[in-house]
């Protein structure tokens, strides 16, 4: 053979020999001999890995043959794979490197050692092809049958050997046993690398797997489930969803709410939301898409039919019970009627907490915040409130969609913003029944004198114009030139298209179809989509 | 019609000609018409799959062809991964020509939807990860999951064909092709298999219930029962544990087991000299030593209760025929029938001696 090969052949055929005896024989001797012969084993192998990186791949199965008749000896040995991590990423790489091409490029449809299997099957009238596409089923089955069995270590091998087939379908069923088995050490069986490829495979969609296995998966693997996380986020961020329905599902589709009723990973999810919120500064479209997971999530908790559910407000455990509750329910499942008295008794919770002494701390407020912002529908609903009925209660709800806007802790802060926002809704409320309306004179409602704004006033006002343009006469017929000349001017595109799909939403769910509103709000989408 | 007959009938030689030197004047358009001819090929499979009647014609077609191995309908499916793997292993096809397959194995041709389920990439895919994933420590199985994946998967191919058996030969036309003694392996787990419930080894095959006639067990036993050669054969090859437990679900095959045992049996002599049973000539492919027969049954006592009466009945049964004589030497059956006992006392007096007696 070749002189300049760093692997004398010899050698090859010396640990191919020791792998048929150690498989053979289980006396002490043999087994000392083995862990005796462990480090030069290492040895070897990695010299063979080197050089196989640098060969291509029909001089490297021209050149050792048996890399697999070896390597599936030896992972069977209880000491072999026991040795230790290196032994076994050896393995690993290795395998990968001679996978696929060695065998595309191999003379024969059958392959030297299968010569009698190849008789068999074409006197049967079937090809190779048909063979090793049950073959491979079946070695799966085999493998995983044999879980009860083996130890451990085996099992992180096999997982390891995975690796590189995780996209086979055939081999499907062989990772979802790994995925759901729980061995008898408390650390993870599993190796992180398999684990790995497992979710980003998954998260490409270049595989199915089911909703066990992926729960399993994310449980054992936190990596894993802050990826799929961050997954889910981008793709809402990135792809241009027209609709909430859209946006519902995609998150459906990621399978995550149905695992967040996992509590431990519901709580994980939140953590990464609540970091997204706060490293954007509190993003409308950050904010839209919490409530929509959490909109998600509630269904998917509610149709869970698991004897031993967790309590909905389990999954909030540090927060004002009371307000938790009143919070999970929808304003979809009241009648509208009732929707100004919950809002009422949301509201009054809320002042309650934060202006309650005893646990104000920044981290509280926060807190009370961001649950409000799970279900931010509620703010939508009291922006509605504000110019649909006739109550007393603006004050109620003006604090609310305050809140909703900025969760300061300066009580001062809070009243200023309070009393801008009151000028700006008594203005148009005294243009509400107005049935010509201009441009300017809604311009002038919503201005103010001085020109320090704060941002979150902006948006609370924003929120109330869009509100007063839908809700009210004059404003309709005005809507569409108000938002194509002011609102878009003003670079807020992407707000004012999120207030729009979160009512659009709304009505739809609601079943209203034939209102003014309605139609208007569809018309003002279609504008936007076309001019985007 | 006539067209696509005559279309079908050029296969053979496409094939033969991939695996001859003649390649050696393809260039890379030629190589493409040959690539599209075995993607219409597959189409046509497709296409015609549930029709049987021109299916069995198209076969017919193929048949007529060149000499070589026979060619059937299903290897108009396969047909893109017969041609890939004639051209890759052909040293002849020249340079231009073998860049140009291997581009479109590895990215499938534009245009066309992505590969059927057995492109040949995936088919070189599934044949590394049959490498990689490590092979289980083999023992006797005598449970379907306990199989040898390549044995189960030769079961389950036989299967597929006894059930489709598209060119109308019979469960014996197709059993007779199969070279043995590799047969008798394999029906034994087809077998075995098939003892395991409705969907243990069949994929998808619920029109076997509908076909006349008895399913495709009762079709291998009566083939196997049907020949003393071939039972024999049978019998003799695999081990005791294995036909025991096929015996238990198929009482035909346990009856005619120890029938055959019997003969054997009858065969030993006594040698006064060295104290033991041996056979009368040298041992040949119909006999069975002194050993062998009391492990074999030695398994049947390890086996289901009604197969251990039965087979007890039955070594009485003989033992009194020869004699019943309580001495040894005289009757083959009365010495085996005392060192079964002896074993199964020593069974119930002291359970931890089993691995003494099974030496």
């Amino acid at each position: 053979m070749a002189q300049d090969t760093a692997v004398p052949k010899l050698s090859f055929q010396y640990w191919l020999n020791k792998a048929v005896e150690w498989g053979q024989t289980t006396t002490l001797e043999s087994q000392q001999d083995v862990c005796l012969h462990l480090p030069k084993l290492q040895e070897f192998l990695q010299q063979i890995y080197e050089s196989l990186k640098h060969m291509n791949s029909t001089t490297a199965i021209q050149r050792f043959p048996l890399i697999g008749q070896l390597l599936g000896r030896l992972c069977w040995n209880p000491f072999v794979v026991g040795y230790g991590k290196n032994l076994k990423l050896a393995f690993c790489k290795i395998h990968k490197k001679i996978i696929l091409l060695c065998h595309l490029l191999s003379s024969s449809e059958w392959g030297a050692n299968k010569v009698g299997t190849g008789t068999f099957i074409s006197a049967l009238g079937y090809t190779s092809a048909d063979y090793y596409s049950k073959l491979v089923k079946n070695v799966s089955i085999l493998n995983f049958f044999y879980f009860s069995r083996v130890s451990d270590d085996h099992v992180n091998v096999v997982s390891l050997f995975c690796i590189p087939l995780i996209t086979l379908p055939d081999v499907t069923p062989l990772l979802e046993a790994l995925l759901t088995y729980h061995g008898g050490r408390s650390q993870e069986v599993l190796s992180s690398e398999f684990l790995e490829a497992v979710n980003e495979t998954f998260l490409k969609k270049k595989i199915a797997l089911s909703e066990s296995a992926i729960l399993s998966l994310w449980l054992r693997h936190l990596p894993s489930l802050e990826k799929a996380t961050l997954h889910l986020f981008e793709r809402l961020i990135s792809s241009q969803t027209s609709s909430l329905e859209e946006v519902a599902c995609i998150i459906k589709d990621s399978l995550l709410p149905k695992a967040a009723c996992h509590p431990a990973i519901f709580r994980i999810v939140d953590e990464i939301f609540k970091n997204a919120l706060l490293e954007t500064g509190g993003a409308p479209e950050v904010m839209t898409i919490i409530q929509m997971f959490t909109r998600c999530f509630v269904q998917a908790h509610q149709k869970d039919n698991k004897q031993h559910k967790f309590p909905l407000k389990a999954y909030f455990p540090h927060q004002h019970q009371p307000l938790v509750i009143a919070l999970l329910k929808h304003p979809f499942d009241l009648s509208a009627t009732l929707w100004s008295q919950h809002l009422k008794y949301i509201t009054d919770m809320l002042k309650a907490i934060i202006e309650d002494k005893s646990i104000r701390t920044y981290a509280d407020l926060f807190e009370s915040w961001f649950l409000f912002v799970h279900f931010g529908e509620w703010a939508d609903i009291a922006a509605e409130q504000l110019l649909k009925s006739e109550d007393e209660s603006s004050d109620t709800f003006l604090w609310l969609l305050a809140f909703y806007y900025n969760p300061h802790n300066d009580k001062e802060k809070r009243t200023q913003i309070l009393v801008e926002a009151r000028a700006v809704y008594d203005r148009l409320m005294m243009l509400f029944s107005c049935t010509t309306l201009s441009v300017t004179d809604l311009q002038a409602a919503a201005s103010t004198k001085t020109d320090k704004r704060q941002p979150c006033t902006k948006h609370l006002v924003r929120h109330l114009l869009i509100s007063f343009l839908l809700f009210s006469s004059g404003g309709h017929k005005i809507a569409q030139e108000f938002i194509s000349h002011v609102i878009l001017a003003s670079n807020t595109t992407n707000e004012v298209f999120g207030l729009l799909i979160r009512t659009a939403y709304r009505f739809n769910q609601l079943g209203l179809k034939n209102q003014r509103a309605v139609k208007l709000v569809n018309e003002l989408l279609q504008e936007l989509r076309f001019t985007d | 019609m006539e067209t696509l007959l005559w279309q079908v009938e050029q296969l053979p030689g496409l094939l033969a000609v991939s695996r001859s030197g003649q390649v050696r004047d393809w260039d890379p358009p030629t190589l493409d018409r040959a690539l599209q001819w075995g993607r219409y090929f597959q189409h046509l499979h497709g296409r015609f799959r549930a029709q049987p009647r021109l299916r069995a014609a198209l076969g017919q077609r193929l048949r007529r062809g060149q000499p070589g191995p026979p060619l059937g309908f299903g290897h108009l499916g396969r047909c893109p991964e017969l041609l890939g793997l004639a051209l890759l292993g052909n040293r002849a096809l020249p340079p231009a020509a073998c860049h140009r397959l291997l581009r479109s194995l590895l990215l499938p041709p534009s245009g066309q939807a992505t590969p059927g389920p057995c492109s040949l990439g995936l088919l070189a895919r599934r044949r590394a990860a049959v490498q990689l994933l490590p092979p289980p420590p083999s023992s006797a199985p005598a449970r379907p999951e306990e199989l040898e994946p390549p044995l189960r998967t030769e079961a389950q191919l036989l299967l597929s064909r006894l059930q489709e058996d598209e060119e109308g030969q019979g469960p014996e036309g197709v059993l007779e092709k199969l070279p043995g003694p590799r047969v008798y392996r394999v029906l034994a787990a087809l077998l075995l298999l098939e003892q395991a419930g409705d969907n243990a080894g069949r994929e998808g095959a619920s029109w076997a219930e509908h076909r006349e006639g008895a399913g495709p067990a009762a079709a291998v036993l009566s083939w196997l029962l049907g020949d003393p050669g071939r039972l024999s054969a049978f019998c003799r090859l695999l081990p005791g544990s294995l036909l025991v437990a096929l015996s238990a679900r198929y009482p035909q095959l346990g009856t005619s087991y120890l029938r055959l045992l019997t003969s054997w049996g009858n065969r030993l002599r006594f040698d006064p000299l060295r104290g033991q049973w041996v056979s009368s000539r040298c041992l040949s492919e119909d006999e069975l030593s002194w050993e062998e027969l009391r492990e074999r049954f030695r398994c049947f006592m390890r086996g289901p209760a009604q197969l251990r009466e039965a087979a007890l009945a039955s070594l009485k049964n003989l033992k009194t025929q020869d004699g019943d004589f309580e001495v040894c030497g005289l009757s083959v059956w009365t010495d085996l029938l005392l060192e079964i006992a002896l074993t199964r006392n020593l069974l119930s007096s002291s359970p931890h001696l089993l691995c003494l007696c099974q030496l």
